[in-house]
């Protein structure tokens, strides 16, 4: 590798340095009590996902060139220049990396490999290594943040289909999805696909709430690729719409990292206060239902239901019991998965992994335990948030022959609400 | 003998005492000048209240219950170690000056009798947490990860505590600590000397190499992982910030 490289991957690690990231590279003992802590690593037995081998990495950069010690005895602590051997482990230990931080949650220092990885990422893009397809798919979304105009009549006539369809579930043919309404109570930011809007804009429709459609999806390939810059343009696109609409409320749809990203990333990238409040789409539906707001009957959705936490949203983003209450209001028969809540394994479809197709093999073999609790539960019906979750339990659930319905909780929701047009399930 | 405790006895206590606090204090000095990430890196469950973070990060510190959960029979280890190393510190409080109340309730030979029992105990322990950690490094299925620091730590520490030992064990019921508080209080005064009784016994030698190890391995503290003695409190606040 020409100097020139080593140099910019140092600079990176320069740029990316704070006293978090410093202290987790001084402080690991290498004790390896994440070994049990990552799907990835146990589901594989491949040293390279082992959490505390992926910040290792990086550590023996760090050592060489940000550690005193490291230059003088390089030999101690295996200290040296990057070469093409280590970028290539980084990037199979990046990439694969979902972020579900549930090897920070057992590690006694409580380091936080997920901020690791991110440099791990930046090294790569850096080096030109970056994943390819999440950059492409991240330059798309900021591509279209920059002409949004491009494709305003295309979603706008996809808004309109919608909007059919959500007449004849309501039964209302006054039921509408409001584009650029100014001073609406919410901002709904869905995700690219009807799935997501058709079964929200039917409960903000039924619990009469002054809303609007984000023009813009929350999905943050910029955050799965590793460039926080490209991350926070990503996010910035609805961010500054909800500003122009003066909107009070901003909503966001299951995916779990859009989430994250809005809530708990945005104003601290940005170093702005937003004016106005950053909510998950099931703490809103929780308390339409606990306000009364819509309705819902028990007895609509058959057999066990179950419950999986995405990480980004639970243990990462704080939402433990909202999505909880609004599945028990819908069934007497619901049953935890065991271990759950911040404890809860990740499915191994996080980080963008369900777009590298090169990764298939590896994202299987993670879920074995997913695979096995949801076993465990006896449940046939899967509550499920985050759309990266649903493609990677629906792939295990096919494999495993699980033979459970892997559903959005919000589907759930409107199929328990006593609607004329509510008979079936709906793609 | 003499000239082997001048060096590690003797000068090699006083150069470690400046290598090890000039060397924390620069580790730490480093972390504070670091500016702290604009992102909050915590995670959930977390206590609403600045009260409740500091003792949620004491407790996972000193604790560490989720580790617990996770690894049982690490965290046994792990934590019998640093309870025993903890009370081998405590113990070493009598180089400075004896226990208050107990020897007054125990007489002087209950003193050095309890002495004798909690300090081969803490002893014992600190041994075997440290050969398990060399078993768990050595054939444990993630030895790749180890790197030299690892093992050149854990060598240190099995001098350290093989021949802390061996001067609890075999000349614990001859030379009680009030000799080797001489020595010690000596270093303080600045005029160092070694007890005559010392260097009359071959304990002289096992006090040489003990200090020795001790030297090398607390010089070499600062710039190690064992920096988590500190940083720990650190990373743990972050969890709930």
């Amino acid at each position: 590798m020409d100097a020139h490289t080593i140099e910019t991957i140092a600079g990176v690690i320069d740029k990316k340095m704070t006293r978090q990231l410093k202290q987790y590279l001084d402080v690991c003992a290498r004790c390896a009590i994440c070994k049990d802590a990552c799907h990835q690593y146990v589901g594989t037995g491949d040293f390279k996902y082992l959490p505390a081998r992926r910040a290792e990495l990086i550590r023996h950069v760090y050592k060489k060139y940000f550690d005193s010690a490291g230059r003088f005895v390089p030999a101690l602590y295996e200290a040296r220049d990057p070469d093409d051997n280590l970028l290539d482990e980084l990037y199979e230990s990046c990439y694969a990396c979902t972020g579900c931080r549930r090897c920070m949650y057992y590690c006694p220092f409580s380091i936080d490999t997920q901020w690791i990885v991110a440099v791990g990422k930046a090294i790569l893009i850096a080096a030109g290594r970056g994943q390819e397809m999440l950059g492409q798919l991240a330059d798309a979304a900021i591509f279209k943040g920059e002409n949004v105009e491009m494709f305003r009549d295309v979603l706008v006539s996809g808004f309109k289909d919608i909007e059919a369809e959500v007449r004849e579930i309501t039964g209302d043919p006054e039921a509408t999805i409001p584009v650029d309404k100014h001073g609406a109570d919410i901002l709904y930011v869905a995700l690219a696909g009807a799935h997501s809007i058709r079964p929200a804009a039917v409960i903000f429709h039924e619990a009469k709430v002054d809303w609007t459609i984000s023009l813009f999806e929350a999905a943050n390939y910029g955050y799965f690729f590793g460039d926080a810059e490209k991350a926070k343009l990503i996010a910035k696109r609805f961010m500054e719409e909800a500003k122009r609409l003066g909107v009070k409320e901003v909503v966001v749809p299951e995916c779990g990292h859009a989430y994250r990203v809005a809530d708990i990333f945005y104003e601290a990238w940005t170093q702005e206060e937003l004016p106005f409040k950053v909510s998950h789409i099931l703490e809103v539906v929780d308390r339409f239902i606990k306000e009364g707001r819509i309705t819902v009957e028990k007895g609509r959705i058959q057999g066990r239901v179950t419950y999986h936490d995405p990480c980004q949203i639970a243990r990462n983003g704080g939402i433990f019991e909202q999505p909880r209450d609004v599945v028990k209001a819908l069934t007497d028969d619901f049953v935890d998965l065991v271990p759950n809540r911040a404890e809860q394994w990740c499915c191994g479809g996080g980080g963008g992994i369900v777009a590298i197709e090169e990764m298939r093999d590896v994202r299987l073999k993670s879920g074995s335990k997913k695979v096995e609790q949801l076993r465990a539960s006896g449940a046939s019906v899967l509550a499920c948030p985050c759309e990266n979750c649903r493609l990677q339990i629906e792939d295990l659930n096919q494999l495993h022959g699980l033979g459970l319905q892997v559903r959005q909780v919000i589907d759930l929701v409107v199929e328990a609400m006593p609607l004329p047009g509510n008979t079936a399930p709906r793609a | 003998m003499e000239t082997y405790l001048a060096i590690t006895a003797i000068w090699g206590v006083y150069l470690t005492a400046v290598v090890f606090f000039v060397g924390m204090g620069v580790r730490v000095y480093q972390w504070a000048t670091t500016p702290r990430s604009p992102v909050p890196l915590g995670m959930f469950p977390k206590p609403e209240t600045k009260g409740a973070r500091v003792a949620k990060m004491l407790k996972d510190t000193f604790l560490a219950p989720h580790s617990a959960r996770i690894e049982p029979a690490m965290w046994i280890f792990a934590m019998a170690f640093h309870v025993a190393a903890l009370g081998a510190f405590v113990g070493h409080g009598r180089l400075l000056a004896e226990f208050p109340v107990l020897p007054e309730l125990l007489g002087e030979e209950g003193m050095n009798a309890f002495a004798a029992w909690s300090g081969s105990i803490a002893g014992s322990l600190m041994l075997v947490g440290v050969i398990y950690w060399i078993a768990r490094r050595t054939f444990g299925p993630y030895k790749n990860l180890s790197v030299p620091e690892d093992y050149l730590l854990l060598a240190l520490l099995l001098g350290v505590v093989v021949m802390g030992d061996h001067m609890r064990f075999i000349y614990g019921g001859t030379i009680h600590a009030d000799t080797y508080r001489e020595w010690f209080l000596s270093l303080l005064r600045l005029r160092p000397q070694i007890p005559e009784k010392i260097l009359a016994s071959n304990v002289g030698w096992s006090l040489g190499t003990h200090m020795l190890f001790t030297d090398l391995f607390l010089m070499y503290f600062p710039f190690s992982k064992l920096v988590h003695a500190i940083g720990a409190f650190s990373t743990n606040l972050t969890r709930s910030e």
